[in-house]
């Protein structure tokens, strides 16, 4: 009897996690969020090797096939659920039936087929789901799309948009150990880089890196209880470089040794001038921000800036 | 060929999976409804019954219901009511033709006042025909039908037997090992009625009509024993439960095994009973003390296992019982518990009405003109009518469930057709033209300069600095394929790896990625 129960305890208990599992592809996505609590977004990688128009279309057009797919899955979604329901309803048979003193497993049969197939739709289902785009995603396009009449005539962005994720094991720059052996990792994530060839004869090179830090998790023993125990991992912060190279075209510019709008420990926007360099034919700059996000504008405003310690020649 | 179409061809696919083995269910009898109902007609208050039989014992037409325990021997009528009782000493019984009326008459092997007695009953009236015997106390009796005449064999608590004639003299006395004697049965050798005879020690003999010994051996230690004829040939097999799960079974002949199987508990009772109808061959079905049920068949010497089920407790008593007509009996099973249990030809199970006490015995017989089946337990002897149902069409539902799911597939095909593909999302936008291609190769090479200065600097190290550099040789062999499928002429300076697939640059003897050694 009590091996009985216990399979039909466990019996219950997959049919509720199968249950909830249905219904959770049923409801709304919720939004999710990796083991540090940010929230999860799209992991894309792009190449930029092409004119403005051709990216910018090709980024929305991105856009709404992942969108197109998500909404094609998300018109479905209740039918695992409602399959789920129909081989309870198959299995109810066969508990009529045992009711009236009949043993039949047909129905039951029937049902667990059913069960199969509800998760293999609600997985078919869940494959169409996609995270959000990031905001990075949006500003970049937005980027591109105001530096387009800038560029030379026939001329391509190069470089590439990474939002695979900041805290990839593939960007982990260095590791560190403290006192206590607790080792901390370095991420340097390069989401954006991008040069273009703009129409002045300039080369601007704009390079946006995220760096953060992460303290693994680690086995400590507590001081009351004596037992090991395991700590999880902590995100120590983030903050954003942007490393920005401007070379002039010596025929219609000179750079300039100062300029009020643009000098070292300025804050523009979200950032601060943390390195600038004018030697060598070259503006040189990193700008530092403490914010995890930056937008579009704060870059633009920089480069807007930057712009000032040009000086164009006469003529 | 395109998505969708792969993913009708995979719901086809098991579509027709689906519905083969609804077929298979449908067409070979597998699925069916059944239930077979126990309806009490009477019952009567009556303790640990170890013998029960419905046979004519009153001379009249009809039969009664036999029944002994460890201290009374009972004869109901049809209807229940008492015909005959009387109160014994540790008394033993069996059925057989005594005084030749070809009637059989009960043969009570009890202690007495006297003694170790044998009465018999016939019509009701006792009779004894020994008494003072020099045997110990009761285990079995039977009445044996040899050539030379009848005899009443006794069997003893410490393995002595003692054959008596009808008039009650003795004949002859065999000793079969040291303990209990369990099981005496008549057993044929070339069509003479031999004496089969086993002790709980496991001693084993097949005697004579004089009490001389045909063969024997010895086993483990045996809970039954019982001989039966299943080929009809005039030798008839003996089989044995042992204690510790030894099923064997003999030829009567000479002793020789002609099956053995360790069933992993102990046998407690074996009964022939006509599973499949087929008259050219014989079954029976063994029970195991942990509730273990096995079904076995006999053909032309053969023994075959038919199929194996289980109770919930030891198995006390098998009966066998054609209940819905078919011309094969079911088998009826009752433990321990209380559980009787209707096993069918294929080995599905029914259960009846449970009994609160454990089952003891379980006959099947006429009682005023009705077939019923007779189940006692510890307190009660329960006369029953077994009742056969099932739902017509039955058979045919696993094809109704198939079409179900085979709609179900189908629909889930379809919405999963409906649904396009998830776009890829490592994206490459990258204009064919010469310049393009060349800038977007400076690009790659400045960019790869830069993650070697960084780790020079110590900025990037280890996998950081490997992992964007083989993205970055990537892109760079791609930008090369691109020069190559434009037309335009290129320096290649890429070469892959043969073990990892990496990209290097041309020249390099050992891959970064996986340390494999290159020969370029």
């Amino acid at each position: 009897m009590e091996a009985f129960f216990c399979i039909g305890a466990i019996l219950l208990v997959l049919v509720l996690i199968l249950f909830s599992y249905l219904l959770n592809t049923a409801r709304k996505r919720v939004n999710e969020t990796n083991s540090i609590g940010k929230k999860q977004l799209l992991p894309i990688y792009i190449s930029l090797a092409d004119r403005p128009a051709s990216i910018i279309q090709g980024m929305n057009k991105l856009r709404y096939d992942v969108n197109k797919t998500e909404k094609a899955g998300d018109k479905w979604r209740w039918v695992p659920l409602l399959i789920f329901f129909a081989g309870v309803v198959l299995m109810l048979v066969d508990g009529l039936l045992f009711l009236f003193g009949y043993s039949s497993f047909v129905f039951i049969g029937g049902g667990v087929a059913l069960w199969i197939a509800a998760i293999i739709t609600a997985r078919g289902l869940r494959k169409s789901d996609s995270y959000d785009f990031s905001r990075r995603y949006n500003g970049t396009r937005d980027i591109l799309h105001t530096l387009r009449d800038d560029l030379k005539p026939g001329s391509t962005y190069l470089g590439h948009l990474d939002l695979t994720g900041p805290l990839l094991p593939t960007k982990v720059a260095r590791t560190a150990k403290d006192a206590q052996n607790r080792e901390t990792e370095y991420f340097r994530d390069e989401w954006l880089a991008l040069k273009a060839k703009l129409y002045d004869g300039n080369i601007l090179r704009v390079s946006g890196i995220q760096k953060s830090k992460k303290r693994k998790s680690y086995w400590k023993r507590s001081r009351i209880s004596g037992k090991m125990k395991s700590k999880p991992e902590k995100f120590k912060g983030t903050e954003h470089d942007l490393k920005v190279r401007i070379v002039p075209n010596p025929e219609v510019y000179k750079i300039a040794k100062t300029s009020a709008e643009f000098k070292q420990g300025l804050n523009i926007g979200k950032f601060t001038i943390s390195q600038l360099s004018t030697e060598g034919g070259m503006i040189a700059f990193v700008a530092n921000s403490p914010f995890e996000e930056v937008e579009h504008e704060n870059v633009l405003q920089i480069l807007k800036s930057a712009y000032t310690l040009l000086q164009r020649k006469a003529a | 060929m395109s998505r969708k179409v792969i993913t009708f061809v995979v719901a086809f696919v098991l579509i027709c999976l689906v519905m083969a083995v609804a077929g298979v269910f449908s067409f070979s009898g597998l699925a069916k409804a059944e239930k077979f109902d126990a309806n009490r007609v009477w019952s009567q208050s009556y303790n640990t019954a170890e013998s029960m039989k419905v046979i004519n014992l009153m001379g009249d037409d009809n039969d009664e219901l036999f029944i002994q325990n460890t201290e009374n021997v009972t004869i109901f009528d049809g209807s229940g009511s008492v015909l005959f009782s009387q109160n014994y000493q540790y008394p033993k019984t069996t059925l057989g033709d005594v005084n030749g009326d070809n009637r059989e008459d009960i043969v009570v092997f009890y202690l007495g006042d006297l003694g170790y007695s044998v009465d018999v009953i016939n019509n009701g009236q006792t009779q004894t025909i020994a008494q003072s015997l020099s045997i110990g106390l009761p285990a079995r009796v039977a009445v044996l039908r040899f050539s030379s005449g009848p005899q009443i064999v006794l069997g003893d608590s410490s393995g002595e037997l003692l054959s008596l004639n009808l008039s009650g003299q003795p004949l002859w006395t065999y000793s079969v090992g040291s303990e209990e004697i369990r099981g005496l049965d008549d057993a044929r050798i070339n069509g003479q009625i031999h004496l089969a005879a086993a002790s709980h020690d496991g001693s084993l003999v097949v005697l004579n009509q004089n009490g001389g010994s045909v063969w024997s051996t010895s086993q483990e230690s045996l809970r039954r024993m019982r001989a039966f004829d299943f080929n009809s040939d005039g030798n008839s097999e003996i089989l044995t439960g042992g204690e510790f799960g030894a099923f064997i079974a003999y030829s009567a002949t000479d002793g020789s095994q002609l099956y053995t199987q360790s069933m992993g508990q102990a046998v407690s009772e074996i009964r022939e009973v006509e599973l499949n109808g087929e008259p050219s061959s014989r079954e029976f079905v063994v029970g195991g003390k942990d509730g273990g049920v096995w079904a076995y068949s006999i053909q032309n010497g053969v023994v075959d296992q038919m199929w194996s089920g289980s109770l919930s407790d030891k198995v006390n008593e098998i009966s066998g019982i054609d209940v819905d007509g078919d011309g094969a009996e079911e088998a009826v099973l009752g433990d321990d518990s209380g559980v009787v249990a209707v096993f069918t030809g294929n080995g599905s199970r029914s259960n009846l009405e449970n009994h609160t006490t454990g089952i003891t015995r379980i006959d099947v017989g006429r009682l005023n003109g009705e077939r019923y089946v007779v189940i006692a337990d510890y307190n009660d002897v329960q006369v029953n009518k077994i009742e056969f149902n099932s739902i017509p069409g039955f058979q045919y539902t696993p094809l109704i469930v198939g079409v179900i799911i085979s709609a179900v597939i189908l629909l889930i095909a379809a919405i999963l057709a409906s649904i396009p593909q998830k776009p890829e999302l490592k994206v490459s936008f990258q204009d064919k033209s010469r310049e393009s291609l060349e800038a977007e190769r400076r690009m790659l090479k400045e960019s790869i300069a830069d993650v070697e200065r960084l780790r020079k600097s110590g900025e990037v190290t280890g996998d950081a600095y490997l992992a964007r550099l083989k993205r970055l040789r990537g892109d760079l062999a791609d930008n090369e394929a691109a020069f190559k499928v434009a037309g335009f002429p290129i320096k290649v300076e890429t070469i892959q790896c043969p073990n990892c697939g990496g990209t290097l640059e041309l020249g390099m003897d050992k891959c970064e990625y996986c340390g494999q050694v290159l020969l370029s």
